[in-house]
């Protein structure tokens, strides 16, 4: 087989989705970067933009704001998808029904669960009544610029985590049981099972969480434009909510475009280290 | 598999025959508002029965996308909308990059079916009209009778001429709070700029805009900064509830959970279906040395220049705004005031019904929008200042110093507002 | 993996999908009870926070007498032919990505993985008005067109394919296969976890869609589930009841399709039978 005939089968083969992503991702990204370099009211192109975005106390903030945020709220979801693959991983009736309840968040509208959750997160509201009734004080979350990141982070986690979780069940189910059979007829415990197979059986699938959580974190923005419009005082000025703020309500398209373009290439940084952590040490 | 395939046909099918299936003969046109169908069905059932050659089309697009769609439809010159529903404090943004078309030579059948000037002042700009007005709004203070009763404090009195003092309010609410009630009072659309401007109006303090264009701010003044203070120790001192979106105020006051709740008069009809609430309305209270100001402003129709049906557009709008029968039409199922003068006789008809029951709430209304309204800034900046300052006033509420706050908003706003041109 | 559940193992997992539900519970409960009485038990706690006293169907009849069954029937379409069309070209694609040795394989991977970074919102204008000058303004291809080419379906599905092994490539060969032949009769058969789980991808990002159906098809024929429950919250005043009646249904419907895929799901594994 040539390198031109596997060529040409290889562009038949990608041809569809190349130019759906070609005209339907790239082509308006590179309209969004040419607007990005054109200063409002100007003609010609400028980093007028990228200079008002950087001395911009709002914009650096949601830098570091999201930045805190993907840190934290990355390997929690992982693990915690993790935990729970590994636990919902059995037969049984109800377990596939459990699976789907799990899963089932990601399906509903995230304006809905974003009214939900500010409801039950309400001074007032379920979670400090069952806090109460459990002798804990009740807390301030949406209303503190200390707790309402937090609180963002464990409704974005009660949303997406189910979905994590189906995708690590997927590779764990894919494991052969001949390998574990193996290991444990040399004496391997339950924790050495997971660390000897389990764990590089499901490097695959865990790079596909990782690089797409990571970047799921990092476009998060709905729940916050619903709850707390950044606030209180910027705590959770993700960097998605300024866009959208800037692009839509504010309408600054010029400094919004330059937003996402330095998201976009800060994502793709992350994504990239992510795929060199991961791939280190994939041949066998 | 082949049912899907099947199926995936068949409704390609449809997708068709639904392209293809224009009206011959009639001129569409279409309308894009926040309303919900049910409100704008009236008005476009009487102007079809009226001029059966033209058919209107409502696309209804949630009030916080609404922007979103005028800014990328009308914006890259799209023809499919030739009528958009303009909120008055935005008209200047739309009129100065051209999303609407002047209407000066309309200007004295507008007037003459209008005569409010702060109502013609909604839909002007930079000395041109650019609207058709349609509805205008106000705000009362809502109390529950029970309340007060159990906390023996006596009904306020709903003259404008005895209004209460903000003091005196909030010494009532004390009490009732004081006698059981969950919270002494609230506003109903808490944190925004539309609800809180009466405070710092009323104190004298100016809208927090000035100079040309009313670009720059000025929200950090000694004024602005004391009756931030304010607001932010209702919260502080538990007088009023935290973490409360505005949706969701009206259910305090419906489940009895709050003495007092300033709103706008759509709530009656949401208030009206609890038979369990027993409730009266008053004018708002004023700060003591300031004067009384209550907000105003609502919906007017413009529209789109780029519109390939003008003369149909213009007699919808006309009809919806200047005719006395669309324009009472047009409120028939939405509470909220006309500006057409005609068709407001015909709704305080209407209203006067709720005098028994709650008092006399169109006079009240009728007052305000008369005598107190002040109406939002009109300068292109006033979705950039408006998004600034509700985050301002929520961080207050949070618990946030005024000054620092203030101070704050004053800073983003001048970066934010330079960017103007 | 000891597969056999322990009554521990099974309290925990019954407990993590109550905590789960719970909230969808509230939702359930406030669809079912009269509008004003959602707010009114939210605390302090009591029966009635858990199980209303006085149980209605108002709310859900009154959402589906409205323009809601069209629009939710618009989302269930809308997501079909994007999963559908997606899995084939998505497939194709990560088929090409993972099997296919060419030149600059590596670089239309990383285009392919830009492109799901690139966040939907910040591109919604100006591929509206690409979409626009196709005329594709309020249509269904309009709709279902950003869905089809997703960069996160074609990652996913590589990764999968590179875990089958070379033996079964070369051994279709040398029975005479071409390409697709490969493609279709070993790679997709063995792919059914795989698939499902690419198909999940497609299909959330369709019927979460929001501001993307808003823009390109405001018409009401055309509105679909996620932004007509937007309606119910009017400027004025908000019917809760109405907008959880509807959250019930728009998520009513994945559960349904969800549970039918967890039986396709265990049947996938057990005749793929795992690798070697």
């Amino acid at each position: 087989m040539s390198r031109t005939t596997r060529l040409l089968v290889a562009f038949c083969f990608l041809l569809p989705a190349v130019l759906c992503v070609f005209l339907l991702r790239l082509w308006p990204a590179g309209l969004a970067l040419r607007n990005s370099l054109i200063a409002p009211g100007d003609g010609g192109y400028s980093l007028e933009n990228y200079r008002y975005i950087f001395t911009d106390p709002d914009f650096l903030n949601s830098l570091k704001v999201t930045l805190v945020y993907s840190v934290i709220v990355n390997p929690l979801q992982i693990g915690i998808a993790l935990a729970l693959a590994l636990l919902v991983n059995a037969k049984g009736p109800l377990i596939g029904f459990s699976r789907t309840l799990i899963l089932l968040p990601v399906a509903i509208p995230q304006s809905v669960s974003a009214v939900v959750w500010g409801v039950a997160l309400r001074p007032d509201g379920q979670i400090n009544a069952i806090l109460v009734a459990l002798g804990i004080e009740p807390q301030r979350f949406l209303t503190s610029p200390n707790q309402a990141l937090m609180s963002i982070m464990l409704i974005v986690s009660w949303i997406g985590v189910g979905y994590w979780m189906t995708f690590i069940l997927a590779g764990l189910q894919d494991i052969p049981k001949a390998l574990y059979e193996a290991v444990v007829i040399d004496g391997a415990n339950r924790w050495q099972q997971f660390w000897y197979v389990t764990l590089p059986q499901l490097r695959r699938p865990l790079t596909f969480v990782l690089v797409a959580d990571t970047v799921a974190n990092f476009l998060v923005f709905a729940p916050v434009q619903i709850l707390t419009a950044g606030g209180p005082e910027g705590s959770t000025n993700l960097i998605m909510n300024d866009i959208y703020t800037k692009a839509f309500v504010i309408s600054d398209p010029e400094s919004a475009a330059a937003t996402t373009i330095v998201l976009v290439s800060a994502v793709l940084i992350v994504v990239t280290l992510q795929f060199h952590l991961m791939s280190r040490g994939e041949d066998r | 598999m082949k049912r899907m395939i099947g199926i995936a046909l068949a409704s390609l099918a449809g997708l068709m025959a639904a392209a293809g299936g224009a009206q011959a003969d009639q001129t569409t046109l279409n309308f894009l508002s926040a309303q919900k169908d049910s409100i704008v069905a009236p008005m476009i059932e009487g102007f079809e029965k009226k001029y059966p050659d033209i058919r209107v089309v409502h696309q209804s697009v949630p009030f916080n996308d609404l922007n979103a769609a005028v800014e990328s439809r009308i914006a890259q010159g799209d023809t499919s909308i030739d009528l958009v529903h303009a909120d008055t404090p935005r008209i200047p943004a739309f009129a100065s990059q051209g999303y609407l078309l002047k209407l000066d030579d309309r200007r004295a059948a507008i007037e003459k079916a209008v005569p409010n000037k702060v109502d013609l002042e909604q839909v002007s700009w930079d000395g041109s009209i650019y609207a058709y007005p349609m509805w205008t709004s106000t705000q009362l203070l809502y109390y529950n009778k029970d309340l007060l009763k159990k906390a023996g404090i006596d009904m306020p009195s709903a003259d404008p001429s005895k209004r209460l003092t903000w003091k005196q309010l909030l010494d009532m609410a004390k009490k009732a709070q004081e006698a059981g009630a969950k919270w002494g009072v609230t506003f109903q659309q808490v944190d925004r700029y539309y609800q809180l401007q009466m405070l710092f109006e009323s104190k004298g303090a100016g809208p927090g805009l000035t100079g040309e264009g009313l670009l720059t701010p000025a929200v950090n003044t000694a004024p602005w900064v004391e009756v931030g203070k304010w607001y932010g120790d209702l919260y502080k001192d538990g007088l009023a509830p935290r973490g409360v979106t505005p949706e969701q105020t009206d259910e305090l006051f419906i489940n009895g959970q709050v003495a007092f709740i300033i709103g706008g008069p759509w709530a009656i009809s949401r208030y009206d279906g609890n038979s369990d609430l027993h409730y009266a309305v008053a004018p708002v209270p004023y700060f003591e040395g300031g004067k009384p100001v209550t907000p105003t402003g609502s919906w007017a129709i413009a529209i789109n220049p780029h519109s390939q049906k003008i003369d149909a557009a213009r007699k919808f709008a006309e009809y919806v705004s200047l005719d006395p029968e669309g324009a009472a039409l047009s409120v028939k199922t939405n509470p909220l005031p006309p500006v057409n003068a005609e068709a407001y006789k015909i709704y305080a008809e209407g209203m006067k019904k709720l005098t028994d029951r709650i008092g006399p709430v169109i006079d009240i209304i009728s007052y305000e929008t008369q005598n107190t309204a002040i109406g939002r800034p009109r300068t292109r900046g006033y979705v950039t200042f408006e998004t600034v300052m509700n985050r301002a006033f929520s961080d207050i509420r949070n618990g946030a110093d005024a000054k620092t706050t203030l101070d704050g908003a004053e800073q983003q706003l001048k970066r934010a507002l330079a960017r103007i041109k | 993996m000891n597969e056999h559940s322990s009554a521990l193992r099974y309290a925990a997992i019954i407990l993590a999908a109550l905590v789960f539900f719970m909230p969808l519970w509230w939702v359930a409960i406030s669809a079912l009870r009269p509008a004003d009485e959602i707010f009114r038990y939210i605390s302090p706690l009591s029966l009635q926070s858990f199980w209303p006293e006085h149980w209605t169907l108002t709310n859900i009849v009154g959402l589906w007498e409205g323009s809601f069954r069209r629009a939710i029937l618009n989302s269930l379409f809308v997501s079909a032919v994007t999963v559908i069309v997606g899995l084939a070209i998505c497939s194709m694609a990560a088929f090409a990505l993972a099997v296919i040795d060419f030149p600059l394989r590596n670089a239309v991977f990383m285009t392919m993985v830009v492109s799901f970074l690139i966040p939907f919102d910040a591109i919604a204008v100006p591929l509206f008005g690409i979409m626009r000058d196709l005329r594709l303004q309020n249509t269904y291809t309009g709709l279902i067109l950003p869905g089809i080419g997703n960069g996160l379906a074609v990652f996913l599905l590589r990764q999968f394919f590179l875990g089958i092994p070379k033996e079964l490539r070369e051994a279709g060969f040398v029975d005479g296969m071409g390409w697709f032949g490969i493609y279709w009769r070993i790679y997709l058969p063995l792919s059914g976890p795989a698939m499902i789980s690419a198909a999940l991808i497609l299909f959330v990002f369709q019927w979460q869609a929001y501001l993307w159906p808003l823009l390109i098809a405001p018409a009401p024929q055309f509105k679909v589930a996620a932004v007509a429950i937007a309606q119910f919250s009017g400027q004025y005043d908000v019917n809760f009841g109405l907008i959880f009646a509807a959250a019930l249904f728009i998520s009513v419907i994945p559960m349904v399709i969800l549970t039918i895929l967890q039986r396709f799901y265990s049947a996938s594994v057990a005749s793929s039978g795992g690798k070697e």
